[in-house]
């Protein structure tokens, strides 16, 4: 009898206790899955960016033909060997499924890319000898023994017959169905090169009798239906003594590119006239043996006969733009016999002569994959416009037709966070620029400037935040009036629930402008709010009887500090009349070359400030307070005023939650979103100026996510910004939390 | 020369033949102290004198006003709200609670020791170092032989002399009150004011605390607030009975232990009420 009873009473208890220890258990771990399932779905976004490429052959075939046969059906039963016509330009469509193949003869065949089928050919009439060609992606250029040349475009129809998607390979001449004479004396042509804009087009060739000869066309379109009318405008030509290898002719038509014999490459100027000035001179170490336009054509991928395939392009320095060396890949030390770029990117494929090919990525400096299976030379490459099919002919006129999953070959540690030297710019720098309205731009994926610019606006508002919040939080604990305490502690409180999208509102919209009209105003403040808390604390010391105010020393400050903030800004526009000419911002920017933007870090850091006070406020006005009462009593008993007792005795026990409380605010400051999104310009820029804005980590975010297409290298690369913004919090909340558990074992007997 | 020479003058072995100097001169005057908690009155007319080196305990039962009395010596009952003190506390001719009275100085002649040990989460040597720091004493040396006097008159030299930079939050109570005896030592005051200083400490604690008490004598005027009669009875030279916020008897202890003059102090004594 004695027993049962306390050990039911046991029984209940434990059970409760059992309860409440899984619940607290669950809502622990249960936090932290949570944590661990954003960091491995952040993770897993961002990971396939860095999986490897892969090239892999799907299929290899004889060259396709028009059997002969099969056109003359009269001479079925001669058994006629079929006619192996030259390849001179091959084509894929934009999926890979048929491929084009145009002749030596004049035809352009189709076929099935994966069983090799021809399904339509065309003959393209032409009256003389194809002596030289060149293609840029859909578009082909035949040079002719008479002078002319031929220009036509592959363009794949899409129908859905019987609701399937049939594609119909068609041709169409953007320069007209007949050949354009490009050598009014008729000498065969033994290179040519085209460039077609929309309004503009060009052709340049080299003719047998060593010529350059380039031509300068008019486009315009026809309003009724779509057809391009196209107009000579010039042309021109000047000889060339050594033998030209390869042309490029650069798209806005003020460069061509002429690589020689001689390892030499000459850069032409152009304009609409014809030929500008002598060409510049380029020597190389070794022979050149390719040159190609990467996508945009700002850069010239230059193939050299050691295997190297360097990029080069137009910088502009003090004594006018010149080609410079960029970058360059090198897999083999095999002579490059094909350059082969694909059609929405800067990346390219290289072959060599003995069948390596390998496929690099220019802004990332990367090779991507690489195959060295064929043994003999490639002679033509061709993408398909989604980079996802390479087309290869070897000169056994054999076809191969890989699969290329490449599909994030702009990333790599360098583009992340180094200096690249980027397409159109005069230096290597960081650049994050995402988008632009050109297809051919070079997307800048540098997530330094986001970074600075993430720790630039925290750091304006930590400095002004820490301050205030500590020393308010001193006074307010230790110093204030328990009754005005009351009141302070919970306003301020409050202010943290404010939602930032407000704060946000207030100083994009309001803060920023008024500043911008203000500038002056706002730094007499600074200067003269401290002489105004001094003559103040002057005037206080000699009043009588100001004992019954004790604790209610900042109540007063207040009219001070109105008077103050209205005195600055009624100063500010005689001030930058007197002294600044008007205006202290185009002052500045004037005399001192500093630049103002209205969104700017001032603004970032005042508000964001404001929105982080309240965290760093409360948590070390709890610490400061909390601190043990003997402990001050001590303190003062020993003859310390209440200052030193603050600094010497409180603030020293305080210091693990001031600590974290600083680590807090920064971590907020770091994560805010909506005010720097709405008041920093959201300008990627890598400059501390106060007066500049910046782009955070969160910001671009938010700016960015709603645009970037699902999975592209964008996407992901905007995951692995939350990635670092989410693993920068982690480690320095637990840095900080290391760093206040040791201090707090410090003081923790107290 | 100079620094040997100080060492001198200031080892507590040296204070005890300086005990019959002007033995009963009065070096504080309590005139008509009254002192109100907003409206309560804590004290109620108390006038007594105390004399210089000599130990005078306070003595009463709980709430009679007896720590708040001690408090009023060093002014820190200014840091309670609505405390209202009218009459005065004479020192040096003036009155300690006049406006032009600097407390922090008042404060560094009047030291004082609280009933619970509370050593600053420092080293043993910052906290004894504490408030010679802040009388602007920073250099090492004079630090190093203060303290070292400071803490053979607390009597803790020998049991801390090797970890003075180990953290005085980890010495046992009883040494922690010392520690706190020590710091307030190190500054020199003329007045020490102990408030139960040693009810939170075990029985051979408060032995050495009492015989501290007794050395301290020689160089210190001491106050003491005890609940403890027989603590007053063998530490004090003088006791004052404490009743309801009223001085009910002061006088020589073994008087007043022997030979009470009121009815009150008699039952209190006798243990009739407290």
């Amino acid at each position: 009898m004695n027993n049962s009873l306390p050990t039911k009473h046991y029984d209940t208890r434990s059970i409760k206790e059992q309860a409440a220890k899984y619940f607290v258990t669950l809502g622990g771990v249960s936090v932290i899955a949570a944590i661990l399932l954003i960091f491995f779905y952040l993770l897993q976004v961002v990971i396939p960016m860095f999986s490897a490429s892969h090239i892999k052959e799907l299929t290899s075939y004889h060259s396709p033909v028009v059997d002969n046969a099969e056109l003359s059906s009269s001479s079925a039963q001669k058994k006629i060997i079929p006619l192996r016509d030259k390849t001179l330009v091959i084509g894929l469509e934009e999926q890979g499924m048929i491929g084009a193949r145009v002749t030596a003869s004049g035809k352009v065949i189709f076929f099935n890319t994966t069983t090799g089928q021809v399904t339509s050919t065309q003959s393209l009439d032409i009256e003389s000898a194809i002596t030289s060609y060149s293609s840029h992606l859909d578009l082909v250029v035949l040079g002719l023994a008479n002078g002319h040349a031929r220009v036509l475009k592959i363009i794949y129809e899409v129908s859905y017959q019987n609701n399937v998607r049939t594609l119909t390979p068609k041709l169409k001449f953007p320069l007209g169905e007949e050949s354009i004479e490009l050598d009014p004396s008729g000498q065969a042509l033994t290179q040519v090169v085209l460039q077609l804009n929309d309004d503009s087009a060009g052709l340049a060739a080299v003719t047998n009798d060593q010529r350059l000869v380039v031509s300068h066309y008019i486009r315009e379109e026809s309003f009724i239906d779509e057809s391009f009318t196209t107009e000579l405008e010039s042309r021109s030509e000047k000889t060339i003594k050594s033998e030209v290898v390869k042309l490029a002719l650069a798209p806005a038509l003020d460069h061509l590119y002429v690589a020689t014999q001689g390892d030499i490459l000459y850069d032409y100027s152009l304009n609409d006239e014809g030929f500008v000035n002598v060409p510049a001179k380029y020597t190389f170490k070794h022979p050149i043996t390719s040159i190609k336009l990467l996508l945009g054509g700002n850069s010239l991928l230059v193939g050299l006969h050691n295997g190297e395939v360097q990029q080069w392009m137009q910088v502009r320095t003090k004594n006018g733009s010149f080609l410079t060396f960029i970058r360059n890949f090198q897999e083999n030390n095999q002579a490059v016999s094909v350059i082969a770029t694909e059609h929405g990117r800067k990346g390219f494929a290289v072959s060599d002569n003995h069948g390596h090919l390998t496929l690099f990525y220019s802004t990332s400096q990367r090779t991507v994959a690489s195959i060295e299976k064929l043994d003999s030379a490639i002679t033509h490459m061709a993408w398909s416009s989604r980079a996802q099919h390479l087309l290869v002919v070897d000169d056994q006129q054999i076809m191969h037709l890989y699969h290329v999953d490449n599909e994030y070959p702009e990333v790599s540690w360098d583009v992340l966070f180094g200096k690249i030297w980027y397409e159109g710019y005069d230096e290597p720098d960081y650049i994050w620029q995402s988008s632009a309205s050109t297809n051919d731009f070079e997307p800048k994926f540098s997530l330094v400037p986001l970074t600075f610019g993430t720790i630039k606006a925290a750091f304006y508002a930590m400095l002004f935040a820490i301050p205030i919040a500590l020393l308010g939080a001193m006074f307010t604990a230790q110093f204030m009036a328990p009754r005005m305490r009351q009141t302070v502690k919970p306003t301020i409180e409050i202010m943290e629930a404010l939602p930032t999208v407000i704060l946000g509102f207030l100083a994009g919209l309001w803060l920023a402008p008024y500043v911008e009209t203000h500038l002056a105003g706002v730094f007499t403040l600074f200067i003269i709010l401290p002489f105004g808390f001094i003559l103040s604390a002057f005037v206080w010391e000699k009043l009588p009887n100001k004992a019954i105010f004790e604790g209610w020393e900042a109540a007063i400050l207040i009219p001070v500090i109105l008077l103050m903030v209205w005195l600055s800004m009624t100063l500010s526009s005689p001030l930058e009349n007197l002294l600044f000419n008007g205006s202290l911002r185009d002052y500045m920017s004037q005399q001192w070359g500093w630049g103002y933007d209205q969104r700017n870090s001032l603004v970032v850091g005042l508000i964001m400030g404001f929105a982080v006070i309240p965290t760093i406020f409360s948590i070390a006005e709890d610490a400061l307070f909390s601190v043990p009462q003997h402990l001050i009593r001590g303190s003062l008993a020993l003859g310390a005023s209440r200052w030193q007792t603050m600094m010497y005795v409180v603030l020293p026990a305080a210091s693990p939650a001031i600590f974290s409380a600083v680590m807090m605010g920064f971590g907020r400051a770091v994560g805010e979103t909506m005010i720097v999104l709405m008041a920093t310009g959201n300008t990627p820029l890598m400059d501390m100026s106060i007066f500049q804005g910046m782009r955070t980590l969160a910001a671009n975010i938010a700016v960015e996510v709603p645009e970037a297409e699902v999975a592209s290298t964008h996407y992901r690369i905007l995951f692995l910004a939350a990635f670092i913004l989410f693993s920068f919090t982690f480690i320095f909340n637990t840095i900080a939390e290391l760093i206040r558990h040791r201090l707090r074992q410090r003081y923790s007997e107290l | 020369m100079k620094q040997t020479q100080t060492v001198k003058t200031i080892d507590p072995s040296l204070f005890k033949s300086s005990n019959n100097n002007q033995p009963n001169e009065s070096i504080m005057d309590v005139n008509h102290l009254n002192l109100y908690y907003g409206d309560a009155q804590a004290l109620k007319d108390v006038s007594f004198s105390v004399k210089k080196n000599q130990v005078t305990a306070f003595i009463g039962p709980s709430g009679c006003g007896k720590s708040t009395l001690l408090r009023c010596f060093n002014r820190m009952n200014d840091l309670i709200e609505s405390v209202k003190i009218e009459g005065e506390i004479v020192l040096d001719k003036k009155n300690i609670f006049d406006n032009e009275i600097d407390v922090t100085s008042l404060r560094r002649r009047i030291g004082m020791v609280f009933q619970k040990p509370n050593p600053f989460p420092m080293s043993i040597f910052e906290n004894v170092a504490y408030g010679l720091r802040l009388q602007g004493i920073n250099k090492r040396r004079v630090l190093e032989e203060k303290i070292e006097w400071a803490l053979k008159g607390a009597g803790l030299w020998k049991e801390v002399k090797d970890r003075l930079d180990g953290s005085a939050l980890g010495l046992s109570g009883g040494q922690q009150q010392r520690l706190v005896i020590a710091r307030a030592i190190a500054i020199e005051p003329e007045i020490l004011l102990l408030d139960e200083p040693a009810s939170a400490l075990d029985p051979i604690s408060t032995l050495k605390v009492e015989e501290l008490i007794y050395e301290l004598k020689s160089r210190y005027t001491i106050l003491i607030v005890t609940h403890n009669m027989q603590q007053a009875a063998r530490v004090s030279d003088e006791t004052a009975f404490m009743y309801m916020g009223e001085l009910i008897e002061f006088g020589r202890t073994d008087l007043i232990f022997t030979n009470p003059e009121k009815k009150q102090t008699e039952d209190y004594i006798t243990g009739r009420y407290g």
